[in-house]
């Protein structure tokens, strides 16, 4: 079996073979060999290098979730090359969207406004805490999709701009 | 006794509230906004009541509806827990007015001590230390800046009502004044429903030490020692220590006996903290009275053996305290991790969402006060504390290793928390030796950012799940090139929330 899986914009291939004593493994093209392994619904158990490594463990969609002797992994599995991972983006082309679901405290700037590149263009809050959302670069304020007290989506266009063109 | 107390509050501290309540053998009211139908507090209670919309001005700080429904249950007392409603003095007014007794000061104590402005004022009459600032808030910038300008900058912008570091700026320089106070203002708006901010004078690099300090209406006031609360993220404490450190005995008694008289002076009754910053120098100076119990204050219940809210609640009835200083010791050293639900891998943005797995830690000397459970969907709108994590053992050492273990055994997948960072804290050299102060974040970034040195590990573990536990998965088609999926977030497969559906 062959896997691809994100990890903070990292992409890292996977070939899992069952061998003699258990499993060949091949990350990123170096071979591991796994022995004593044992899964169970949320935990998964193997020896690697001769260490016992007990990883609890939870999926939902291509995300499986993973918690390593203290340290935590959110791994996206790949599907072919249409859908890559969760590439959570703060600014995607000329609109600007919150990375978190919250509340937009307060919107900066109005339609038809010309804003400079790090413009403070809007403010949510979730959990407390405010987060600014500044804009990508210059350009010239062409919708708000939102009004002061909305409820914002994550990853929702909230401003979008007209990037003025250089000559 | 109360037969009947109204819990203001929601997730793990209305728990911890509502414990000592049935022990005592009185019965819980808890409340809800629309979006805590599901939430793990209600379990906890002989009576659940909806008090609004999940906006915490809509609910949780509404004090019209919290009095109505404390009234209409029949609640003799109303328990604010920290936060929201807990150190607002309108509402120990409407609770006093309405006949009902508040757990926590009186109005008047609440007012003077409450609001940090005040309490500086009366703490100067006590003799006891305090950091050069302004004496009243104001509406005019220019007052700002000339207090600014006379202790001179750095200078620490604060909100009035605060704690917990909301709506507080360290401003360095004149040119960041003004934004800083706005920001200030903004936060202290949202957090306690006042804007108020003032202005003081910077101490860097200093300890945070504060003093828990329990007082009867009968005059009887004993301080329950100190807790270390150097270990900060953004001014958010987020590991404390009792014993601290830092301190020998001679310092703890004077600070012990200064926190003492801070509470006197104020005429302050019930459970209160004083905190006090310690310089360099080990020099102390009055912080803040924080009128409320604390989040911390299982540490100092670990130590001395006193429970605090049972003893609020005694008080809050009338009753004398059962013991004397000279009953009081600390016996062996408790740690608390504060688990929030916050990303350390993007600069600690809050991450609710649906908690898939959980697995808490127990054992010898472990306490989980926890207001979490396993298919909960964590809410955005409040704070993103989901557990307290305490350990004791009989030296600091073996308490500290307790801790790294705990944290390591403590499993929540779904949501990104920050367990991982907190085990990173207590495994740092400088943690074990205890020679930290409010700047241990910031000095030790480098180790405390996540490596995720095991991606191996947990590479192999993702492919064998993929492979042996969903292999229905594995062998899924490929959508064809140009079909697009999109991925759900929580919030939209949600849809829209029952108002009051319970």
């Amino acid at each position: 079996m062959k896997y691809k899986f994100e990890h903070l914009n990292k992409t890292h291939t996977v070939e899992i073979k069952k061998s003699d004593g258990g499993y060949q493994v091949t990350i990123d093209k170096k071979d591991y060999d796994i022995v004593n392994y044992s899964g169970h619904d949320n935990i998964v158990s193997f020896k690697l290098n001769k260490e016992l490594n007990n990883i609890y463990y939870a999926q939902a969609g291509d995300t499986i979730y993973l918690a390593v002797g203290g340290d935590y992994y959110s791994l996206v599995l790949e599907r072919g090359n249409v859908f890559k991972g969760t590439g959570a983006q703060v600014q995607k082309g000329d609109s600007v969207q919150s990375l978190m679901p919250g509340l937009l405290v307060k919107i900066m700037v109005a339609v038809g406004d010309d804003v400079k590149e790090g413009t403070t263009l809007a403010i949510v809050e979730a959990m407390k805490m405010q987060n600014e959302l500044r804009a990508p670069r210059d350009g010239i304020v062409k919708r708000i999709n939102y009004k002061e007290g909305d409820q914002v989506e994550a990853l929702k266009p909230l401003v979008e701009l007209e990037i003025l063109k250089n000559d | 006794m109360f037969k009947k107390i109204l819990i203001a509050n929601r997730g793990e501290i209305a728990i911890r509230i509502a414990r000592a309540c049935h022990e005592m053998d009185i019965s819980t009211i808890g409340v809800y906004s629309t979006v805590d139908a599901n939430s793990r507090h209600l379990w906890h209670m002989d009576e659940t009541v909806c008090i609004g919309e999940p906006a915490p001005q809509a609910s949780y700080l509404n004090i019209k509806t919290i009095i109505e429904q404390a009234r209409r249950t029949g609640a003799q007392a109303i328990h604010p827990g920290y936060g929201f409603l807990a150190e607002n003095a309108l509402f120990v007014k409407a609770c006093e007015d309405a006949g009902i007794v508040f757990i926590g000061p009186s109005s008047k104590a609440m007012i003077l001590v409450g609001d940090k402005v005040a309490s500086r004022n009366t703490v100067k009459r006590v003799d006891v230390p305090i950091i050069p600032g302004m004496e009243a808030s104001s509406t005019d910038l220019a007052a700002y800046r000339s207090m600014a300008d006379q202790v001179g900058y750095p200078v620490i912008v604060k909100a009035s009502m605060g704690g917990g570091g909301k709506g507080m700026r360290i401003v360095r320089s004149e040119k960041e004044l003004e934004p800083s106070i706005a920001a200030g203002q903004r936060e202290a708006q949202s957090a306690f429903g006042d804007a108020t901010v003032y202005l003081e004078k910077y101490i860097q690099n200093p300890r945070h030490i504060e003093f828990q300090v329990i007082r009867d209406t009968h005059g009887n006031v004993v301080h329950l020692y100190e807790r270390e609360c150097s270990i900060q993220r953004r001014h958010q404490k987020i590991i404390e220590e009792t014993p601290s450190p830092a301190l020998d005995n001679v310092l703890r008694a004077k600070m012990g006996d200064a926190a003492k008289s801070v509470i006197k002076a104020a005429d302050y009754t019930n459970a209160g903290t004083v905190e006090f910053l310690v310089d360099h120098n080990m020099k102390f100076y009055f912080l803040e009275v924080n009128a409320r119990v604390q989040v911390e204050h299982p540490i100092t219940e670990m130590v001395t053996g006193v429970d605090i809210v049972r003893h609020q609640i005694l008080i809050a009835a009338g009753g004398e305290l059962e013991f004397r200083q000279k009953d009081i010791s600390q016996r062996g050293h408790a740690i608390e991790s504060r688990i929030y639900a916050e990303d350390p891998d993007s600069n600690f943005m809050p991450s609710p969402g649906k908690i898939l797995f959980l697995l808490e830690p127990s054992g010898p000397g472990i306490r989980v006060d926890s207001g979490i459970y396993q298919g909960w969907d964590v809410p955005p709108h409040y704070d993103p504390i989901l557990s307290k994590l305490v350990t004791l053992a009989e030296t600091r050492e073996i308490s500290i290793a307790r801790m790294s273990k705990a944290l390591e055994n403590y499993i929540i997948l779904g949501i990104k928390t920050n367990i991982g960072f907190l085990k990173r804290i207590v495994d740092t050299e400088k943690f074990i030796t205890g020679e930290y102060d409010t700047h241990f974040i910031d000095d030790n970034e480098e180790a405390l950012i996540p490596q995720h040195d095991k991606i191996t590990q947990a590479l192999v573990a993702a492919s064998l799940v993929k492979t042996t536990r969903n292999a229905v998965f594995a062998v899924q088609s490929v959508a064809k090139s140009g079909q697009v999926r999109h991925a759900m977030t929580p919030w939209q497969e949600l849809g829209h929330w029952e108002i009051c559906s319970r």
